[in-house]
């Protein structure tokens, strides 16, 4: 692993490390923050995304970047200086047709080069299953790098992967439970990244309950299971993230009203999932939505009011 | 007195409303030009209406507004019912053709398609937010040849041969376009393959995945286009029915919708002589600095909207409002 400034003297204090609240945030929060607590290290995270972030983070990427990586730099940006390291992870791939979208192999370089000009010291961990190096491995060469032992790295990284398998049993079990709902329910199938962000996903959760529908993610799903039910729709679908969302839908598509697609501008395994899925899934009403860095939201409340009106329509109670 | 339910639609370019009986008898129907005012020509609608409006006999309890400026009207008018165009569309052409099983729609920025069964809407897509293959396409492009957007469809009767375009993206449409026209394609073989080329890219995108059952009703402002009704007949070999009140049906269907609601109110005739005025104001109170669209009447905060959180909530009845 290519380390930056990493002969640079971890300072008497615990060092603090800080997590941009963006990208894989919403996945790996517990995984993180449980591991650097267990070795001791004070962790901050960034505020949730505001208008001003995805400014800074437009100016600093660019043009073609995803709107998610725009968000990411915006992040990045307001942490420079406020804490001894910055987590970048560096996920290429879990096994085969396991992989993850380029961006997340690259955002580490993109980021030390975008801040090249500042003395921010960046951290990754680097999984890479194909290359045999698995999330343990990946997180025990993290903790050596920040001047940890092999054995401390290791335990610590034993009970973060109890917590965050605990935790996301209790998320799964909580989602799972809105499949009874009588109300009218929809799939939102998105990155978590996408949905989880307080600027462009969660408006649109508040705006779904607001029109007393209940708005279920797709990605808060048993993945196991998920993974094998996505190899029913496709064998060779190759992002992990894409086929757990392609999986979800499989499980529970005879138990939502309708789905809504909802990706970040331009999003490349985006852009042909969901072309597959709408393809795929018919019958089934489907709403596809993509967010760019607009300010009027009408058009997105247009397509959701008119879409719940539909499902409304039908079941009779509109 | 009979009860009567008022529907206004805002679009782009147009604004359109209707008065209803309880049967749905259309009393009064107007249909102008938006001209950028959505609140102007909101007031000069109802104006028009009034004077086909029979004030002894029938008494407005409930008023609609939809289009892309029904919240801004909504709001001017005190309407009880607020809803977006689709499925005022939806309601209102399965109000005339209950047996309709697909609406074919291109308006100026927008373009859907809702897939109907006895009688209820079952499904729709509509372009994501993209603007590709709509009507202001095929007036920019009319621009760009010297027609008036009118004559497209004649023309484009004319031709024998259209010319192929891309069809996927009208960014790429029309670069193939400029083209093709350097390399000497007649003009009405061009607006014949504009045609078509609007026609193929609604089906590859909104219509993708949609099975299209007969009877089709095709509406919005591009259906005047009799090129591109014909390249649609062509594409999905069955007939497509054009009504003539086509551009009248969200009016109808939001004028529909405000009298099935739960809320009634009388509508004064009397906003005609009412002044409203708009103002943005940028909050300032955290870094999403939302713009917040207020609305006076007299002078007087009647609505706001735009904020993100409720640091921005502004209090109707209020004079001034946030700074």
């Amino acid at each position: 692993m290519k380390e930056r400034n990493s002969t640079a003297a971890i300072s008497v204090k615990a060092p603090v490390i800080g997590l941009p609240r963006a990208m894989l945030y919403d996945r790996y929060e517990v995984l993180w923050k449980s591991f650097f607590s267990a070795l001791g290290m004070k962790g901050i995270v960034s505020k949730p995304t505001n208008k001003a972030m995805i400014e800074a983070g437009s100016a600093l990427a660019i043009d073609e970047a995803c709107l998610s990586t725009k968000i990411y730099l915006g992040h990045i940006q307001s942490l420079i200086g406020k804490c001894d390291y910055i987590l970048v992870p560096r996920i290429s791939n879990f096994g085969l047709h396991r992989n993850m979208c380029t961006k997340f192999e690259s955002l580490y370089d993109v980021v030390c080069n975008v801040f090249r000009n500042t003395d921010q010291k960046f951290v990754a961990y680097n999984v890479d299953a194909l290359q045999k190096i698995d999330e343990e491995k990946a997180f025990v060469d993290l903790g050596t790098a920040l001047g940890y032992d092999r054995k401390t790295a290791q335990k610590a990284y034993k009970r973060a992967k109890r917590n965050e398998s605990e935790d996301w049993k209790k998320k799964v079990h909580e989602e799972e439970a809105l499949y009874k709902s009588q109300s009218i329910k929809v799939l939102i199938v998105a990155h978590s990244y996408v949905l989880g962000d307080a600027y462009i996903g969660q408006p649109v959760i508040d705006y779904l309950k607001g029109m007393e529908v209940t708005p279920i993610r797709a990605d808060v799903v048993d993945r196991k299971e998920a993974l094998k039910q996505s190899a029913k729709v496709s064998k060779t679908l190759k992002w992990e993230l894409s086929r757990e969302l392609m999986g979800s839908i499989q499980m529970h598509r005879d138990k939502v009203d309708g789905l809504i697609l909802l990706s970040a501008f331009p999003c490349g395994p985006d852009s042909m999932v969901n072309e597959m899925i709408i393809r795929k899934f018919t019958g089934l009403p489907i709403l596809n939505i993509v967010l760019d860095n607009q300010d009027g939201t009408a058009g997105l409340e247009t397509r959701l009011e008119s879409f719940t009106d539909i499902l409304k329509l039908k079941k009779g109670v509109l | 007195m009979e009860e009567a339910y008022l529907g206004v639609d805002i679009g782009s370019i147009s604004t359109k409303g209707v008065i209803i009986d309880k049967n749905y008898k259309i009393l009064a129907s107007e249909y102008i030009w938006t001209e950028g005012d959505p609140m102007g020509a909101a007031r000069k609608l109802i104006e028009l209406l009034e004077k086909q409006f029979d004030k002894e006999k029938y008494q407005i309890v409930a008023t609609g507004t939809t289009g892309s400026a029904r919240k801004l009207v909504g709001a001017m008018l005190g309407a009880t019912m607020v809803k977006n165009e689709i499925t005022a569309h939806a309601v209102g052409t399965t109000t005339l053709y209950p047996d309709v099983r697909t609406i074919l729609e291109i308006g100026g920025q927008d373009s859907k398609i809702i897939l109907v069964e006895n009688g209820v809407a079952v499904d729709y897509a509509m372009n994501t937010l993209c603007a590709a293959g709509t009507g202001s396409f095929l007036s920019s492009q009319a621009k760009r040849l010297g027609v008036e957007v009118e004559d497209f469809g004649k023309i484009a009767l004319t031709s024998k041969h259209p010319t192929q375009l891309a069809a996927r993206c009208t960014v790429f449409a029309e670069s193939d376009l400029v083209h093709k026209i350097q390399m000497g394609h007649t003009k009405e073989d061009i607006i014949a393959g504009l045609c078509r080329s609007v026609v193929n890219n609604y089906l590859n995108n909104v219509g993708k995945g949609k099975k299209i059952v007969s009877p089709v009703v095709f509406q919005g402002g591009v259906s005047k286009n009799i090129g591109v009704v014909e390249a649609f007949k062509k594409a999905l070999g069955c007939d497509i029915i054009v009504d003539e009140n086509g551009h009248l049906m969200g009016a109808l269907g939001i004028a529909i919708l405000a009298g099935k609601g739960n809320k009634k109110k009388v509508f004064d005739f009397s906003v005609e002589d009412m002044v409203f005025k708009t103002r943005e104001i940028n909050c300032g109170r955290c870094p999403n600095n939302c713009e917040i669209i207020c609305v006076y009447r007299d002078d007087m905060l009647i609505d706001s909207w735009g904020n993100r959180c409720d640091k921005g909530a502004l209090k109707a009845g209020t004079r001034t409002g946030v700074k």
